[in-house]
This record gives structure tokens, C-alpha cells and sequence, in this order.
């Protein structure tokens, strides 16, 4: 995966429709105006729904290793674009001992052009021991840290993850959105291997595309190529198996994956209840459609016996 | 005369993709408001006739429709609804079919969609585009007011029942269908709203459907509107299918999907029903138009995912 502008292109995308879906009410995001425009144009009702999905499920699984781990631990978001996380995790008194955000350079700068200049985000990093480092694209603070790298490069990153002051030790989440299926899959796995190779006890988070061999995948592929962005890394999301496959062939000890259609249905029901009635689906194919084409992938290696295997979405 | 020649001009420029002028588009609804209106709820329509699905906004498949399903007048057209929304010209694509449902009325039947509603249009894109494209909502404005006037239903010689989306359990009969004051938006239940949104279910008797509008309505359900209005076939759109059309309970109801690549994302194939003048059931299989037939898009649009 190069720096190509289709690739850092899809950050705008989902950073966007996140925007409107949280203006419309799916999900409450204090901080996201500050890092994203309004969405100008309207998101249909199925894509405001998978985002919600998305974030909420991320969420469950998240806050289950933090519990898990009592906080102590790390969270390493590769290709983080302006996921406003760590903060969100902040106020929920649940930030991790140390956070981690990679991205390419042309992302990074602007995001630490949009921390710098709005306080609201600012303010989140600030601690009294420690000073705040910023440059024109990196940002370093006592425990939030945004880094450039091409995370396919693992020697460029473990320089970044070491300027960072991540501890190797430490239990360590890894979390992936639509990030690995733009880079070729023997460079995945690569990285794979690595991380369950440094990270003794590290628990990995993966959401992306499945199922891509049918119609509705080669049309994806299709309209994504006409966007500039190439899905190289493609082979790898065939279906739940190659996606379980590659962490398990690769150092890990276990983990699961589940399409988003399932995932879906097993998040908090009140909660699902609420968000289907802001806003009318005409017609529940499309989600359905667009659902199981994506996929929560997650995958552990617990030498310190934390329990990470119960991790899981239900 | 001269009207003519001005309709068959802004013909040729819709079937070009270019919207004509918003004074246009006021002239041409009134005429259509006056063709409309005459229109029963449940239109009779003589076969041979081929009967279409969704079209949401699709132009350019709308014109591979034409493509191999022939042309307007020569073909007899009857379109079940949902020719707005979803698709990045849904202008175009309406106010090409009004514009030839008034140049040759007895030859295209249009009957309304759930689409076709002033609601669904804010959410689904039909307004965004009329803002987008003409600066102001005026002709959102005039073509939602003409969806008013748009039939309910149509019957095919008496024996083929063609509606948008299903039955309802207040409708037993035609006749009833009839009665219905439809001159108004789209209401939110009762028998208008479930002509246009229910979708047939291996079940019996009537379920809640999950679109929030409308039932599910089961086989005995179909038996015995089918057999109390001596119809043989239920005929709809409404539903995405992936192979273009699809039969449910054996052949009593049937799906027609006319919007090939739904969304420029779905990859499926899109149908037509040809009927001829026997009744004899021909389906033609149809693909979204290829990309150098699309033209230059002055802004490439582009489907979403989750990225």
C-alpha cells in the first residue's frame, strides 16, 4: 500500500457519512465536528445503519478487553484516519495506559492541525507530568500518541510504536477498519506475524469486507478501481475463513469472525430498536446486502492468561 | 401542433439526459394532470403490453430498457412505480416517462410507486437532485403533485393484476380498490399505503413488515383475492431480486425488478415482462448499461460503502 490519494480518499468517505449519521442521531460523538465538515450530501438510511454498526460493535468489543485488562494496556489503531476514539474512550473514563494512532502523513497532519487548533480535543491530552510534542504531522503526548507510517513497512512502524513509548509487555489491542484490504495480503500477513511474534499478549480487532467473491464484491472492486483506490489485499476477505485463516496461519492463538448481518443482530436491542426508527429503510435487502459483506474479525494471544479467548461480540 | 412539436423536442432532450426548463416542466405536468386524471385506480391496460419494475433514478438503464424492450409507441409500456430515488438521475427519468405518457397515453401506463411520495423523496434523493439541479424545489414541487394523480394499480384484460408493492387487508376486492380517494400523498397506513408497500411471505395470513409500512401477506391470502376477483396472476415490483424476476407461492405472485446493478452497487440483472396478446409470459433479462454508453458525468457519482 502506497500513500495513493484513492486510499487516504476512503478516510474522507467514512469520516463523512460518520459525520451525518451522528448528526442524525445514530450515535452520540461530541468530537467529531471538530475533525470532519458536515457530510454535504445525505447518506441513505442503510449506510447510517452500518455505520452505526460499526462503531457500536467496535465499541462492545473494546470496552470488554478494557475491562479485561483493568485499563492497563495499550491500543494501537492502524490507519486511525480521524477516528475519534480516544477521546470518546476518555470520557467514558476508559482510556488505555497508552493510544496509539497510525495513518499516513497526509492524514496525520491535517488531524494534527484540527487538535492543535480546538481545544476540545487538546484539552483531553493535556496532563500535568508531561508536556504536549507537537510537529507539523505527529503528535506525542503522556497518553495519546498520532504517528505517520506506512504500516505495511514493519520497520518504519516499530520505530514509530517505539518513539511512542508502547510496551511490549503490556496487553495490546490492535484495531483495523477497512485498512488491510488496500494492502497485499502477504504484507498482511507479515505484519501479522510480527505483531503476535512482539506482542505476547495482544488481542487483535479487525473490520472489513467478506464474502467479495459474488457479484455484489466484483461490482465493489469495480466501482472502488474507478475511485483510484485498488483493493489489493482483496484475496484475504473471500470469506469468514481466509479472514480467520491468516491471523491463525500467523502466530495467533484463536479468535473469530463474524459478518456483519450476525453482528447486527447481536448488539444491544434497545439501543437497535431506537436507531431503526430515526430514520425509515424501504428496503432491508440493501443493509442485508451490505452487511454481509462486511465482517468483524478478531483474533488473541494471551500469554499473561488474561481470559481474552471470552472476548466476543454476544 | 405546435405543442407537439415542443413535447417531441423535449422528448429527444430527455432522452439525452438534459433536463428541460422548469416553465417546461409545469406545462408538461399540467398536461399530464389532465390525462391522469381520468385514469381509474385500477387501470385496465389491453396486452400486448410489457409490464416493468423499480427503475429509481437509473437514465441510462432505463434507456437499455427501451433497448431491448423496444420503443415507445411501438411497444406498450405498463411501469409499476419507483422511477425516483436512489439513482443519480431520477429528473431525467421521470420526466422522460410523464413526457411520454402525455405524447402517447394509450401506450405507456405509469402507476405510482411508495417512491413516488413527497416523504420517501426527502430521504431517498429525488429532492436533493431537483435542488441540486434546478437551484430550487419548484419542480420537486410540481412532479410530487403529479404522483398525486398517478393510478394505483392497473388490470391486464381483466385477468393480470399489476400493483407497486402487494395487497392489504382492508382491500378483498377491486371494487374496493376503486373507492380509494387517491389524489393525496402517500398516507402512512390503511389500504393506499399497503397497495404500495407490502411484499409477499411464505406464511399465512398477514405479517408486520419489517420496511415499517405495509404487510406481508401470505399464499391463502393471494388465493382468495385471486379467486373472488377472477385474477390469475398478482404482478408487482418493490422487492430487489437478484435474477430479475422471481415467483412466489408457484406462479400466483410475481416480482419484476427493472433497475439492473440497484444502486450501482447491488450486481444484479434486471427484467421485463413481456405479455402477449394471449397472455403468454416472455421474460427478457437485461444489464446496467455499459460504462461509455453513460456519457461524461459533469460530477462522477459514486455508490457508497463503508470505507
Amino acid at each position: 500500500m502506497s500513500a495513493d490519494p484513492g486510499v487516504i480518499g476512503t478516510n474522507d468517505d467514512a469520516s463523512s457519512c460518520k459525520r451525518f449519521a451522528v448528526d442524525k442521531g445514530y450515535w452520540a460523538d461530541p468530537y467529531i465536528s471538530y475533525l470532519v465538515q458536515k457530510s454535504p450530501s445525505r447518506k441513505a438510511p442503510e449506510i447510517n445503519r452500518g455505520y452505526y454498526a460499526r462503531v457500536t460493535s467496535i465499541q462492545v468489543i473494546l470496552e470488554k478487553f478494557l475491562k479485561m485488562t483493568k485499563n492497563n494496556c495499550q491500543i494501537i489503531s492502524l490507519g486511525a484516519g480521524f477516528d475519534t476514539l480516544f477521546w470518546r474512550l476518555s470520557d467514558l473514563g476508559l482510556a488505555p495506559k497508552n493510544f496509539v494512532e497510525v495513518d499516513f502523513e497526509q492524514v496525520t497532519t491535517r488531524k494534527c492541525h484540527f487538535i492543535k487548533s480546538k481545544k476540545q480535543l487538546l484539552s483531553a491530552l493535556s496532563d500535568e507530568d508531561a508536556d504536549i510534542m507537537i510537529s507539523q504531522s505527529e503528535l506525542h503526548s503522556a497518553k495519546y500518541h498520532l504517528v505517520h507510517a506506512n504500516i505495511a513497512n514493519i520497520g518504519e512502524l516499530e520505530i514509530k510504536l517505539t518513539a511512542s513509548g508502547i510496551d511490549r509487555s503490556l496487553p495490546t489491542l490492535f484495531l483495523t477498519e477497512c485498512v488491510l484490504i488496500y494492502i497485499e495480503v502477504e504484507k498482511t500477513n507479515k505484519l501479522l506475524k510480527w505483531i503476535a511474534d512482539s506482542f505476547p499478549t495482544s488481542f487483535f480487532l479487525n473490520y472489513e469486507q467478506v464474502n467479495m467473491t459474488d457479484a455484489f464484491g466484483q461490482v465493489m472492486i469495480e466501482n472502488l478501481k474507478a475511485r483510484d483506490c485498488i483493493l489489493s489485499g482483496v484475496a484475504a476477505c473471500a470469506n469468514t475463513n481466509t479472514q480467520m485463516n491468516r491471523f491463525l496461519n500467523n502466530g495467533w492463538t484463536g479468535g473469530d469472525c463474524i459478518d456483519m448481518a450476525l453482528v447486527y443482530k447481536c448488539l444491544p436491542q434497545s439501543d437497535l430498536q431506537r436507531i431503526e426508527r430515526i430514520e425509515m429503510l424501504d428496503e432491508r435487502e440493501l443493509l442485508d446486502q451490505l452487511l454481509s459483506h462486511y465482517c468483524l474479525t478478531w483474533a488473541y494471544k494471551d500469554t499473561l492468561d488474561l481470559g481474552l479467548h471470552t472476548i466476543s461480540i454476544s | 401542433m405546435s405543442d407537439m412539436s415542443d413535447l417531441d423536442r423535449q422528448i429527444e432532450q430527455l432522452q439525452r439526459c438534459e433536463v428541460i426548463k422548469e416553465s417546461e416542466v409545469k406545462a408538461l405536468c399540467a398536461k399530464a394532470r389532465e390525462i391522469l386524471v381520468e385514469e381509474g385506480n385500477v387501470q385496465a391496460v389491453d396486452a400486448p403490453v410489457t409490464v416493468c419494475g423499480d427503475i429509481h433514478g437509473q437514465f441510462y438503464d432505463l434507456k437499455e430498457l427501451f433497448k431491448v424492450g423496444g420503443k415507445v409507441p411501438e411497444t406498450n409500456y405498463l411501469f409499476m412505480g419507483d422511477f425516483v430515488d436512489r439513482g443519480f438521475y431520477s429528473v431525467e427519468t421521470f420526466l422522460l416517462l410523464l413526457a411520454l405518457k402525455v405524447r402517447y397515453p394509450d401506450r405507456i401506463t405509469l402507476i405510482r410507486g411508495n417512491h413516488e411520495s413527497r416523504q420517501i423523496t426527502q430521504v431517498y434523493g429525488f429532492y436533493d437532485e431537483c435542488l441540486r439541479k434546478y437551484g430550487s424545489i419548484t419542480v420537486w414541487r410540481y412532479c410530487t403533485e403529479i404522483f398525486d394523480y398517478l393510478s394505483l394499480s392497473a388490470i391486464v384484460d381483466g385477468k393480470i393484476f399489476c400493483v407497486h408493492g402487494g395487497l392489504s387487508p382492508s382491500i378483498t376486492s377491486l371494487d374496493q380498490i376503486r373507492q380509494i380517494d387517491r389524489k393525496q400523498e402517500v398516507p402512512h397506513d390503511g389500504p393506499m399505503c399497503d397497495l404500495l408497500w407490502s411484499d409477499p411471505e411464505d406464511m399465512q395470513g398477514w405479517g408486520v413488515s419489517p420496511r415499517g409500512a405495509g404487510y406481508l401477506f401470505g399464499s391463502d391470502v393471494v388465493n382468495t383475492f385471486c379467486q373472488e376477483n377472477e385474477v390469475d396472476l398478482i404482478c408487482r415490483a418493490h422487492q430487489l431480486v437478484m435474477e430479475g424476476y422471481k415467483w412466489h407461492f408457484g406462479e400466483m405472485v410475481l416480482t419484476v425488478w427493472s433497475a439492473p446493478n440497484y444502486c450501482y452497487r447491488c450486481g444484479n440483472v434486471a427484467a421485463i415482462l413481456e405479455l402477449d396478446e394471449n397472455l403468454k409470459r416472455d421474460f427478457t433479462i437485461f444489464e446496467a448499461a455499459p460504462q461509455e454508453s453513460r456519457g461524461i458525468p459533469s460530477k462522477k457519482p459514486q455508490p457508497d460503502y463503508f470505507l
